[in-house]
């Protein structure tokens, strides 16, 4: 275990530590562009150069392990000159095109630039080594190559984390730029990724393109529910609209984000979103569809023929608020939180075999519950002993065999207008948990809740609150007041 | 500390106490005016605004109603880069990016509205700008309006140019430059 000293400071790292990691964990901050803690080590920015006792010339941080006795300066004059220089040497070619560049207030080149130079450019306007502008390469990213200042981590990135080594650089020398290689498309379902690490505005991402400034952005913690997996991400958002999520990394479950969780959240606000009641095909008001609704259990309660199905797709919250909404108001057995579910990471980087993020967290609920098996619910309505089913609308797929056979009548839950099931009889809108904060647990069974970075659309309620008052039309009170309330009894452990 | 000034009124004397005196003296002022403006009006001071105006002194002139400059192919100067609407004190601009799909500038404005019912007419939108697209030169004072909308200016009330422009003066865009010279509008 070497121990070295940084700026008059001591510190004891493993064998194997760059200087720069060895600063990192002192506090000591030294720039960096083409260094990326989870990408292989490149060293070509040479922003990273420190001054190190003994040796003749200065050190690229990132590259030079630290070893027994090494004393290294950050803040030298001579690395100051150097940062200097090379951050002039970086823009002699960039188009400073900031006012319509979307990096522009988090962008590495800006920032560096304010902290670590400030000096004039010496060249020419017109001796500026031009290149393509922008230009869409694969689904969702944009390529401008004049902004680049050739750090390599988007080729690092793909050749490392998806392994599809979709990017090259090409050419030479001031020729030299970033490409895509013949015959390949770069969709590898990670692609977003690229436009985070980029530290310039060469790549930019397409969904967010000219959307917002990002200093406009709050930024908001919370978890992707794209999958079983349960990224930690963060959504940026100003005036209750969600403009981007991006992954908030950790070293429990995730460093990046899938393509698809990134851009779940633009069915919160699409115009796909569910923000009324409806009856069979038509919109109506969310408190004539409750009162609907509401007659349509009563109707067929007497004869014990209502059943309740908990759901993956929503929090343990939520579940719980149904379990309860079966077992105390409507005074049912025909209630089901069983789910089979094969858990796993199934591409090797993020995307979990489950689709659904909370089959662990309805096993919590199934446990404080009880409740029937799928199996059983799905044969005693194929049976015709159930007249009317309440269920979440991706849940409801599950069993549609049974439903359709049985032309039992369906009424679900919905955020989206394209979850609902064909032939629903009825369905209520609720608030998303971009929305309302809900608690999941993920594959590896950590739970975390999600927090809200925007508000539901006027007249949309969780779903706890939807199901305290359906218990309310049904004469019973379940006292859910709060998301709390409905966790109450469950063991969370 | 705060600190204290002092003020010394003087005492009133006899007359003053008296105030009937003062009054006539203070009346007698107004009353000169009104004649000396009755038999000659050219001298008085001020104008029946709105109908008439008086030239603007000095660089008052760059505190008048804004206006967005116009590249020769008619396409606005802005480039929507928000510098405006985050410098404005006063929360007044509202600006939405738009994406040229041909034009190499890449990003214009599709709307852009000022709420002069809340401008603070500082100035600092024409500072922040880096494309010399937003000025406030155009000598039309902000003056009242019967209903709020009035004071909403969208894009197209702001688009115009000046006797003379546009001019390549100030262009500091080199995309939007490269574009107008390829259509041969310099
Ligand atoms: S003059 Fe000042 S207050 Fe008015 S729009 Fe410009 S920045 Fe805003
Ligand atoms: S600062 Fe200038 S270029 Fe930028 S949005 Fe405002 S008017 Fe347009
Ligand atoms: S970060 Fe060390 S050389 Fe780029």
């Amino acid at each position: 275990m070497p121990t070295l000293t940084i700026d008059g400071k001591p510190v004891e790292v493993e064998k194997g530590t760059s200087i720069l990691e060895a600063a990192q964990k002192l506090g000591v901050y030294i720039p960096r562009y083409c260094y990326h803690p989870k990408l292989s080590v490149s060293g070509n920015c040479r922003m990273c150069l420190v001054e190190v006792e003994k040796a003749p010339k200065l050190l690229t941080a990132c590259s030079t392990e630290a070893a027994e006795g090494m004393v290294v300066r950050t803040v030298s004059d001579k690395v100051k000159a150097a940062r200097r220089d090379v951050l002039e040497y970086l823009l002699i070619n960039h188009p400073l095109d900031c006012p319509i560049c979307d990096q522009a207030g988090e962008c590495g080149l800006q920032n560096y630039y304010m902290d670590y130079s400030l000096a004039k450019s010496r060249f020419k306007n017109e001796d500026k080594v031009r290149r393509q502008k922008r230009r869409a390469l694969g689904p969702h990213l944009v390529l401008d190559n004049e902004r680049c200042i050739l750090c390599t981590r988007c080729v690092r990135f793909c050749a490392e984390v998806t392994k599809t080594a979709e990017l090259e650089v090409m050419g030479r020398g001031d020729h030299s730029h970033i490409d895509m290689k013949e015959g390949k498309a770069l969709d590898n379902g990670y692609s977003l990724n690229i436009a985070d690490i980029c530290p310039v505005g060469a790549w930019t991402s397409r969904d967010f393109r000219f959307k917002q400034r990002v200093w406009f952005l709050k930024k908001t913690p919370t978890i992707c529910l794209g999958c079983a997996t349960g990224c930690l991400i963060e959504a940026h958002h100003n005036e209750n609209t969600i403009y981007r999520t991006v992954p908030l990394p950790n070293p429990e479950t995730n460093t990046w984000l899938c393509d698809h969780g990134r851009l779940a959240y633009k069915a919160v606000q699409g115009g796909d979103r569910l923000v009324k009641g409806v009856i069979k095909n038509g919109l109506i008001d969310f408190e004539p569809a409750l009162r609907e609704v509401a007659a349509r259990i009563d109707e067929a309660r007497g004869a014990g023929a209502v059943a309740v199905l908990g759901s993956p797709w929503l929090s343990i919250e939520d579940n719980a608020a149904l379990a309860r909404l079966a077992k105390d108001a409507l005074k049912t057995e025909n209630y089901c939180f069983d789910f089979a579910s094969e858990q796993g990471i199934k591409d090797g980087i993020l995307i979990n075999k489950d689709p659904s993020p909370n089959a662990n967290g309805l096993r919590l609920v199934k446990d404080a519950h009880g409740g029937i098996s799928q199996a059983e619910l799905s044969s005693r309505i194929a049976a015709g002993q159930i007249k009317v089913v309440l269920a979440e609308a991706r849940a409801a797929g599950l069993i549609k065999d049974a439903l359709k056979a049985a032309g039992t009548r369906l009424i679900v839950f919905a955020a989206n207008k394209g979850e609902i099931p064909a032939a629903t009889y009825a369905t209520l809108p609720y608030a998303s948990y971009f929305e309302t904060p809900g608690t999941f647990v993920n594959y590896q069974g950590l739970r975390r809740r999600t927090t809200p970075p925007a508000e539901a659309p006027e007249g949309v309620k969780p779903l706890w609150a939807v199901v305290n008052k359906l218990a309310a039309y049904s004469g019973s009170s379940l006292r859910l007041d709060s998301a709390e309330d409905a966790l109450k009894g469950i063991d969370l452990k | 500390m705060i600190s204290v000034k002092k003020v010394n009124n003087k005492p009133l004397n006899l007359l003053e106490k008296i105030y009937l005196w003062e009054i006539a003296r203070g009346l007698s002022v107004t009353i000169r005016h009104f004649f000396a403006n009755l038999f000659n009006p050219g001298n008085i001071l001020t104008v029946p605004y709105p109908e008439k105006t008086i030239p603007l002194p000095g660089n008052a002139r760059f505190r008048t109603r804004h206006r967005l400059k116009v590249r020769s192919d008619g396409s606005p100067k802005c480039v929507a880069c928000f510098m405006c609407q985050t410098a404005c004190p006063a929360y007044c601009i509202r600006i939405e990016a738009a994406e040229y799909t041909e034009n190499t500038v890449e990003k214009y404005p599709a709307v852009f509205d000022i709420d002069l019912s809340r401008c603070v007419m500082c100035g600092m939108c024409v500072e922040a700008c880096p494309e010399d697209a937003i000025a406030m030169d155009t000598e039309e004072l902000t003056g009242g309006a019967l209903n709020r909308g009035e004071l909403l200016m969208t894009k197209d009330g702001l688009l115009r140019n000046l006797p003379g422009e546009p001019s390549r003066k100030g262009a500091a865009n080199r995309l939007a430059n490269e574009y107008l010279k390829s259509r041969g509008e310099e």
